[in-house]
């Protein structure tokens, strides 16, 4: 866990300290990739909840939204139409559906835990 | 602690998420800065537009007021000439009215009064003793020579178109008789005029010559309007 945190930190600290600057039109681009990226790894969470995550589909998932999201955004840009906001759609939708999710999770969690905890002593 | 292979793929994908959002952010803040630095400039450059307008109009309105001044100087200049030409045809008119005797005038001059001769011989003429017209047509005609400037006689002013002649023992100037005596007066330079009818062989030679008493003198006449 610790190792992850650590890794975001550096990812961070890279970002901010990498003075990398996008032309403007594609400002559009890298904030579809951060939804992409926000929804996979909430879905991610999400399916460790449910106890079906498997890390093959969370990489790929990963990597393929956000190549999918990126070239969607390519393609309407091309075309003259938002598509991305399909995209934003989408992913949007989809993260509060899995915040959704993993918030009824951990309520449920901690609710099972307040039960054994009371139930222990009886 | 065990490193699983879920940990690093997690690590790693949490490293390019961390990337994107610090990317993303400081991109978010630099389009805001150029944002606002355009604003700023915006503004500057409204301002400044209207600076240059606000002087422009000020240029403007100052190139008006000099012409208007402009113009004031020679409404101003033409008053004055035209008051200064009223002026200078008031004054003629003044001479004039003078002249045909319109006003009343007064001035340093010369009198001169003409008597019949108190003593008549009796085996003389009486016509030889008494004043006629043509002597004081003689003091007048002598006096206009010498300048006179305004005459009259027993207060009636003489004027280009005037006539003096006798009816009798009485003399009428423009139809206005006068007995004697008769008192000629003129305005003018004195000196002149004295000196012009004292002459020797003069008028008032020829006045006493004809036996007639004349009287002489200076003194400041008034004459009244007609």
């Amino acid at each position: 866990m610790w190792l992850s945190l650590l890794f975001l930190a550096i990812g961070i600290g890279l970002g901010l300290l990498s003075n990398f600057s996008i032309p403007a039109i594609y400002s559009n681009y890298i904030s579809i990739a951060i939804l992409a990226a926000f929804d996979t790894l909430l879905g991610g969470i999400r399916a460790h909840f449910e106890h079906v995550f498997n890390q093959h589909i969370f990489v790929t998932g990963f990597f393929f939204n956000i190549t999918l999201a990126i070239f969607l955004t390519f393609i309407g840009e091309q075309l003259g139409v938002d598509l991305y906001l399909a995209a934003v759609f989408a992913f949007g939708w989809r993260l509060f559906q899995n915040i959704a999710i993993i918030r009824r999770r951990l309520f449920d969690r901690w609710e099972q835990r307040k039960l054994a905890k009371t139930n222990k002593p009886v | 602690m065990h490193v699983k292979g879920k940990h690093v793929i997690l690590s790693l994908v949490l490293f390019v998420f961390g990337y994107l959002i610090a990317v993303s952010y400081e991109q978010a803040q630099y389009l805001l800065e150029e944002n606002e630095i355009a604003e700023d400039w915006d503004r500057a450059f409204h301002y400044r537009q209207q600076l240059i307008d606000f002087e422009e109009r000020n240029n403007e309105l100052e190139r008006e007021i000099n012409s208007l001044r402009l113009d004031l100087l020679e409404t101003e200049a033409q008053l004055s000439e035209e008051q200064a030409t009223l002026m200078s045809a008031v004054e003629l008119k003044r001479k004039l009215q003078a002249y045909v005797g319109e006003l009343a005038i007064n001035g340093p001059g010369v009198f001169v009064t003409l008597k019949d001769q108190e003593y008549v011989p009796s085996d003389a003429n009486v016509n030889d003793y008494i004043v006629h017209d043509r002597h004081v047509q003689l003091v007048i005609n002598e006096l206009l020579s010498a300048g006179a400037e305004a005459i009259q006689v027993n207060g009636q002013r003489i004027f280009q178109d005037s006539h003096v002649y006798c009816v009798g023992p009485v003399i009428t100037v423009d139809g206005t008789s006068y007995p004697a005596p008769f008192t000629i007066e003129v305005i003018g330079d004195s000196d002149v005029l004295l000196a012009a009818l004292t002459l020797e062989q003069g008028v008032i030679d020829q006045l006493v010559n004809e036996r007639i008493e004349v009287e002489y003198g200076t003194k400041q006449i008034e004459m009244e309007p007609k």
